[in-house]
């Protein structure tokens, strides 16, 4: 499938991208030319040889704090997705097979986390259990999670319906062939286009969050705080907030990009792949 | 499950026995749609509610706390407790609590002893300002991008307009709002970048300080109401009745108003339903860049201090609003495609 993906344009546009954004958060500290956190007199600096990107209000070197604050500002993001697909995957699977009480129990449960307003429910939980990192990845990774919920339960349903599981069954294939051979192929499609998706929105949503202070304490550079710090000096430094909200735009739209990716090369796997923000089935089928 | 023909003319045209007929089955199915609403939204109510009352317990805050600090002696922080009723058990507490907001008391904050409704009014009436804003530009600039890309498809204008909605979808709310910010407040000095009038100090002081929090909010919405209704559009296109319809000579502005635009909007619609949960999770950031004394700001505020109640409130509010919305969604749904109203 890697290959299947990587052959399109969009596909290696998408990896490109991504392996950049991994690259600065393994190595993105190293590169800082000067300590983030250092304090000088030259505050609201313009670009110059010394100060690639200028300083901000503290006088700290910008290029310095978005290299440091890009591990922080990558890995959250990428945390709270394999929190919703843990929270979300695995109700989802077992809602076909633990009977009809789990299955209504869970599915109002995830009606529910769908009718919030993500963000405010986000800030508003966080800010009230104490602003930590944990917490806020934990928040969003449980209202991320009716995604996968809805797709992996609907590849569960599938497989467990279908008579191709059951004639190998019947001529004796054994429980892991069957999953390498029918179940793995099905679940696998739907399952990373969410994932890629959710990466998306959780870039959104942790970026939104360090924006507002929450999560990531302040002195700690991270792009969505160093957009909020701008925020206040626009008159001094317009160009300031470019370098930070780039990366963020280019980092959602290469998560978004890989999951059309994704869904283009997994034909029906991939069609069959309902997002957790479209829920009229019956209408879409029509479309494209 | 019945198949309404409301939109087919019968065999039959006119007569009373006809219409008397056709008003009670929509009568009918209007109120099968508000019931299986109502069945799914009780649980939804009660779940989330059951929830944000346990955020107290899981926060470990208590009013005495908020408003006497770290230093506050046990006799007062049992008398503060008491007269919020946290000396009772849990299910007590819960059941008074839910009582009182079905009766539209949502309790008194911890912060000042107000009461919650009234802390909450002022700064809703600005959100659902900017977010009704937010919304009809959305809606409208949405279905204008999406339904120009699908009559102009496969030509430049629509590839020019599915290129801009793929830029704009990735785009988050807040980084809109400081462009924004940046370019028409900062640089062209167009419209102020912050603060609220309100409408009786006139029209345009009013307009000019909720257009720009509507519009950072309205990109999100604007994009994916696009792009349901072209991908729906473009469907109903290929559909036989459409080729039928051209082959019988009928004008294009007939055909796209009679046979694609009633068959393809669905999704456009449906999709609405999930963009009010967006516009007030929106709102929070959003006042924040625009400095709104808002929704979004009361619930960050109150949840900073610790003021639980509040951010309770907050919730319950926001989970009505965004039920009712989807109520009307439905309904409009129904309206549209019959095909909607078999079961969700």
């Amino acid at each position: 499938m890697i290959r299947r993906v990587l052959s399109l344009p969009t596909g290696r546009i998408a990896a490109g991208i991504l392996s950049v954004i991994v690259l600065l958060a393994i190595f993105g500290s190293a590169l800082a030319p000067e300590n983030p956190l250092t304090t000088t007199s030259a505050q609201l600096a313009h670009i110059s040889g010394s100060h690639w990107l200028g300083t901000d209000y503290l006088g700290r070197d910008t290029l310095s704090r978005l290299l440091a604050g890009s591990r922080a500002s990558i890995v959250g993001p990428l945390q709270v997705a394999v929190i919703a697909l843990f929270v979300g995957a695995i109700p989802g699977i077992l809602s076909v097979y633990l009977g009809r009480a789990f299955e209504w129990a869970t599915l109002r449960l995830i009606d529910t986390l769908i009718s919030l307003p993500f963000l405010l429910v986000a800030v508003a939980v966080t800010a009230l259990l104490g602003n930590g990192m944990t917490v806020a990845l934990l928040v969003v990774g449980v209202l991320l999670a009716p995604g996968f919920y809805r797709v992996s339960r609907a590849a569960a349903l599938s497989v467990a319906r279908s008579q191709y599981v059951e004639a190998a069954q019947i001529s004796g294939a054994s429980l892991s062939w069957i999953v390498r051979r029918h179940v793995w192929s099905k679940v696998l499609p739907p399952i990373s286009i969410s994932l890629a998706n959710a990466v998306g929105a959780g870039f959104v949503v942790v970026s939104s969050l360090s924006f507002l202070g929450i999560g990531v304490q302040p002195p700690a550079a991270t792009w969505g705080g160093m957009l909020s710090s701008d925020l206040n000096y626009l008159s001094y430094q317009p160009w300031a907030p470019v370098a930070p909200a780039v990366l963020i735009v280019l980092s959602v739209w290469a998560c978004n990009l890989l999951a059309d990716a994704i869904r283009d090369v997994s034909g029906d796997a991939g069609r069959a792949y309902v997002s957790a923000r479209t829920r009229q089935p019956a209408l879409s089928q029509g479309g494209t | 499950m019945a198949v309404s023909n409301a939109a087919h003319p019968t065999a039959v045209e006119g007569g009373h026995g006809v219409t008397w007929a056709r008003a009670r089955h929509a009568v009918r199915s209007l109120l099968r749609n508000l019931g299986r609403t109502i069945a799914i939204f009780v649980p939804v109510f009660f779940v989330a509610t059951f929830a944000t009352f346990l955020l107290r317990s899981l926060s470990g805050l208590n009013p005495a706390r908020v408003q006497l600090g770290e230093d506050a002696t046990p006799l007062e922080i049992n008398r503060i407790e008491a007269s919020y009723g946290l000396d009772r058990g849990f299910f007590a507490q819960y059941w008074s609590w839910f009582t009182g907001v079905l009766h539209g008391s949502l309790g008194k904050s911890w912060s000042n002893g107000y009461p919650i409704t009234t802390l909450i009014r002022d700064g809703l009436t600005i959100s659902l300002t900017v977010a009704t804003l937010a919304l009809i530009l959305g809606t409208v600039g949405g279905f204008a991008l999406g339904g120009l890309a699908a009559v102009r498809r496969t030509t430049w204008i629509d590839r020019g307009i599915t290129s801009f909605l793929s830029v704009t979808s990735v785009i988050p709310a807040f980084v809109i709002g400081i462009i924004l910010v940046e370019v028409v407040a900062v640089e062209l000095k167009l419209l102020p970048s912050a603060g609220f009038v309100p409408f009786s100090q006139g029209f345009w002081p009013w307009l000019s300080h909720v257009l720009l929090p509507a519009l950072a909010l309205s990109l999100g919405c604007m994009s994916s109401v696009a792009r349901q209704l072209r991908a729906g559009l473009i469907g109903a296109y290929r559909e036989n009745y459409v080729i039928g319809a051209v082959v019988r000579g009928l004008s294009p502005r007939r055909i796209f108003f009679r046979h694609v635009l009633r068959n393809g909007i669905g999704p456009a619609v449906a999709v609405l339903g999930l963009e009010l949960p967006a516009l007030i999770g929106g709102s929070v950031i959003v006042e924040t860049i625009f400095a709104l004394a808002g929704f979004g700001q009361f619930a960050f505020t109150s949840a900073q201090s610790g003021d639980v109640p509040a951010v309770q409130g907050v919730l319950v509010i926001s989970i009505v609003l965004v039920v009712t919305f989807n109520l009307l969604v439905n309904l409009v749904l129904g309206r549209i495609s019959p095909a909607a109203r078999r079961g969700v």
